[in-house]
């Protein structure tokens, strides 16, 4: 028996040899595609989508859409969709039954069967994943931006991509991540989700997580890891550069915040649709498939603006059972500093609640553009000055996501010729 | 009195220093474990004003309930005015002069 992922499935790589695919894609009509579309064929292939084997079909998203779940009972919380528009559909004059090529910036990405075609009302689904209409909610307006028709059906990604620096060594599958889990030695691992430079607020709900998941194992030699797993995908002006966030992530360790047999760094590829509980939801099956046993869910985690309660993200987990999740939820308020306790502390800890003064992300982000070092208690100084190399090396000066970075950024993953 | 939302001024050695030979360094407050900075006020109207301005920056309106990430000249240039009137009262000046 093979690596069981989320939803009690094997976990089956859907990659073909360059040889047996350079045959295989002969003859085929070829679709390019966008970034978003390269991304979540590569999640689907390595099995970090499992037990999707391609994109759904209209039963599974009107599923997913009205009960949470995949036609089949799985528990999954977004539909993972193939657009096209009508006029691409005639112009490449492709219907159900059909097997395409996929390409990604000119080269060969994935054999895609098509298995149906179909309509899909976009409000209706905005309304039941997002929970509003709102144009102004990101996940909303990439709903309304799907083009005329989806398309359902398996891929099988023609080659590896390659994972460009600095990338690299974080890019692990989930069949290399649950061997590396196990060549460390862990027994449970906990699971931060990123898309942030780490403060010290962050750092403790890593801390805190990982004291959790811990509970009652033994202690001569550690059994926990904090699996960081950074979100790589679309960025907004004004993000932390990615580079920024993974690499800033890693010296974390490398600086000796944490050991080197408790702490590993990596990524995941995937465009946030910031639907706030759902998404918790679907970043739970992610790190399941990862082979990762713990999961923290903090304040308003993966939302945005004020759509959601800060705490409905902890919530929508009371409703699946062990069964339907094989990923525990570690729930956790916030840290703060304090400054009668002097120290970085706990929301369910500390009393002195209003002198307490808020980490937030926003204000951290603030103090380093005014080119200010915050105290080591706040933000490690080796992580600030990390971010100010990462800005030099990566970020044409700037920290921080701008139209030129967007320009002119190395690609984070590329497809090769076949 | 109407509430303000402030504009946060975080000071580094060399803004510091110009505040202490401006007699000022005692307008400074400290947050996040002894960071100073400088809480300059804006009205709600001033506030929408700013944010108009510079697209880039941001009401927080989630935690601190202050304007952030405004570009570094764009501080600077509150900051030297803060110093010139030794007040934090300099938002309508410094709104006329952009």
């Amino acid at each position: 028996m093979g690596e069981i992922g989320h939803g009690g499935k094997e976990i089956v790589e859907r990659i073909l040899e360059p040889r047996t695919a350079a045959e295989k894609i002969k003859g085929l009509k070829q679709i390019p595609v966008r970034e978003q579309m390269a991304v979540e064929v590569i999640d689907i292939a390595y099995g970090f989508f499992s037990p999707l084997q391609g994109f759904m079909g209209k039963a599974d998203v009107e599923s997913v859409c009205k009960k949470m779940r995949l036609k089949d009972g799985t528990v999954w919380s977004i539909p993972i969709v193939f657009d096209l528009s009508d006029k691409e559909i005639a112009d490449y004059g492709i219907k159900a039954g059909d097997s395409v090529l996929l390409t990604y910036e000119g080269n060969p990405c994935a054999i895609f069967e098509i298995e149906e075609i179909y309509d899909y009302n976009k409000q209706e689904l905005a309304k039941d994943v997002y929970g509003t209409n709102d144009e102004k909610h990101p996940g909303v307006k990439r709903t309304y931006q799907y083009k005329d028709k989806f398309l359902g059906g398996k891929i099988t990604m023609v080659g590896k991509p390659i994972i460009n620096e600095p990338f690299t060594p974080f890019f692990l599958s989930p069949l290399e991540m649950r061997k590396k889990i196990k060549e460390k030695g862990w027994v449970r691992t906990v699971a931060h989700q990123t898309r942030n430079v780490p403060h010290t607020g962050h750092e403790w709900l890593m801390k805190g997580s990982w004291l959790s998941a811990y509970g009652e194992l033994p202690v001569e030699k550690m059994m926990v890891g904090v699996v960081v797993n950074a979100i790589i995908g679309e960025k907004r002006p004004g993000d932390y550069i990615d580079e920024a966030i993974v690499l800033c992530h890693d010296v974390l360790r490398k600086a000796g915040y944490f050991r080197e047999d408790v702490h590993l760094t990596s990524i995941s590829l995937w465009d946030m649709r910031y639907a706030g509980p759902r998404e918790a939801v679907f970043h739970a099956a992610l790190r399941a498939n990862l082979g990762i046993s713990h999961h923290m869910f903090g304040r308003d985690h993966a939302g945005v603006g004020s759509y959601y309660d800060p705490y409905d993200a902890h919530r929508i987990f009371d409703q699946f059972s062990e069964k339907d999740l094989n990923i525990k939820p570690v729930r956790v308020l916030e840290w703060w500093y304090c400054p009668v306790c002097a120290e970085v502390t706990y929301m369910g800890l500390c009393a002195h609640t209003d002198k307490r003064q808020n980490f937030s992300g926003t204000l951290i982000r603030s103090i380093i553009q005014d080119g200010v070092k915050p105290p080591r208690l706040i933000f490690r100084p080796e992580v600030f000055d990390l971010i100010q190399e990462c800005a030099e090396k990566y970020g044409r000066g700037d920290a921080f996501v701008t139209p030129e970075y967007l320009k002119h950024r190395n690609p984070v993953f590329t497809f090769p010729k076949l | 009195m109407a509430e303000t939302f402030p504009i946060n001024v975080w000071i580094n050695e060399e803004r510091f220093a110009k505040l202490q030979a401006a007699g000022l360094a005692d307008m400074c407050q400290e947050m996040l474990a002894g960071l100073k900075v400088l809480r300059v006020p804006t009205t709600a109207e001033q506030r929408d004003e700013i944010l108009k301005k510079f697209p880039m920056a941001k009401f927080d309106s989630a935690t601190t309930k202050s304007i952030e990430l405004l570009p570094r000249a764009v501080k600077d240039k509150i900051f030297d005015l803060v110093v010139a009137k030794k007040s934090v009262d300099v938002i309508g000046e410094f709104l006329k002069s952009v």
